[in-house]
């Protein structure tokens, strides 16, 4: 009989590392995610698919009436403009965020779409749970490969 | 002429009743006087004792923090904005500026959307970086400050205060001329020990109180108590005792 425990700590073993197949990484990798609630998967997988995102749609899920430049938005998650400026119109091609003008300024702001809102909440509450988080970033670790 | 009162004990009777409506009024300090929680007292008392809504627009800090430290007085700020009642916006002041300069305001549809009457503003420093030139950082400021009196808001504006302790330096532009009432929150060092004292500076189209009060930042929010006695050069930071004589002659009587 399978040993379930077994077989993971061969996936994780470094010294067995040479028994690895592309298959078996993808296997772990469904085991990993077959346990989560399958919204907050495809959010997951959808949406909020880059570490930068992440920071963005917890930022403004605890800021929710935020308003502001790209600029400002970076220094208050502590990243570089230049680094957020694709993930900001991602999330406003997922509809997570809104983008409009204001004189000559370009300003993000929370998307006052309620199902979008609760999708939102789900996530954060998932994602205070250390064992979610962990294999969210292996999801997003791995996407980035 | 209509009142708006802050709600908080001594204060309001400092102000002849409460802030004018419609009016801006600023709150100037040294970091930890207590500015914020003043602003922020003023807009929960405004909610929950007046039905008055009103909106924080912070340019510093983040608007969790607000709903962590508004908690630490027992005010459920995030309880408020789901009632709407309550809206704390996160922006900057070059954002708010040119959004409650346009025709589309964002700003103006929150406060059209909780009906808001009460406006925060933490703080107007912010406004330091956006113009280097003292004239036009004044114009500024004038225009966003009439910029919330036009959205019909009583405002009360946070500045900060460079020094701790002793003579302030006032900034070249001095948005005090601009705004319709000013108090001071400063440090006192009475006897080797740090108390505050509260002076309504000047408070337009109404008396006010001319004495300098002491106040306390407690479990319920900024407490003004009684005046200082027997003590002169209260605003220098180190007062020094009246002599007896004065005293006697002048104040027990």
């Amino acid at each position: 009989m399978s040993d379930p425990e077994h077989d993971q700590m061969q996936e994780w073993n470094p010294s067995a590392s040479h028994k690895r197949t592309t298959p078996a990484t993808g296997d772990l990798a469904r085991r990993l995610m077959d346990d989560m609630d399958p919204e907050v998967l495809e959010f997951l997988k959808t949406t909020v698919n880059s570490f930068v995102k992440w920071d963005l749609v917890i930022f403004f899920y605890d800021n929710p009436h935020t308003t502001d430049t790209a600029d400002n938005i970076a220094r208050y998650i502590g990243r570089d403009a230049n680094v957020i400026q694709d993930d900001l119109a991602d999330l406003v091609r997922s509809n997570v965020l809104e983008v409009h003008t204001s004189g000559n300024l370009t300003v993000y702001s929370l998307t006052k779409n309620p199902e979008v809102r609760e999708r939102i909440k789900h996530f954060v509450s998932a994602s205070d749970d250390r064992q979610f988080r962990v294999k969210a970033i292996y999801h997003l670790i791995r996407g980035m490969q | 002429m209509e009142r708006i009162k802050t709600g908080i004990s001594g204060f309001d009777e400092m102000l002849g009743g409460g802030y004018v409506s419609q009016s801006a009024n600023l709150v100037e300090g040294a970091p930890g006087t207590g500015k914020s929680t003043l602003g922020m007292q003023f807009i929960y008392n405004g909610i929950t004792q007046f039905n008055q809504p009103g909106l924080i627009l912070t340019f510093e800090e983040f608007a969790q923090q607000y709903y962590a430290d508004a908690a630490n007085f027992g005010w459920d700020f995030r309880a408020l904005e789901t009632a709407n009642k309550l809206r704390v916006i996160m922006t900057s002041p070059e954002v708010s500026y040119s959004d409650l300069g346009g025709v589309d305001s964002r700003i103006h549809a929150l406060i059209s959307e909780i009906g808001a009457q009460r406006i925060l503003v933490d703080s107007l420093s912010h406004f330091d970086r956006l113009e280097s030139d003292p004239v036009a950082r004044r114009g500024i400021l004038y225009g966003f400050i009439n910029s919330l009196k036009r959205e019909g808001l009583t405002s009360l504006l946070t500045r900060e205060s460079p020094a701790l302790i002793g003579e302030i330096e006032t900034p070249e532009e001095d948005v005090a001329f601009v705004v319709d009432s000013y108090t001071l929150l400063r440090y006192v060092e009475i006897e080797s020990a740090i108390r505050k004292a509260l002076l309504v500076l000047k408070l337009r189209s109404s008396d006010h109180a001319k004495d300098i009060r002491q106040y306390e930042i407690t479990r319920n929010g900024i407490e003004v108590q009684s005046k200082f006695e027997g003590r002169e050069g209260i605003m220098s930071g180190s007062p020094h005792r009246m002599a007896d004589s004065f005293v006697e002659a002048f104040v027990r009587r």
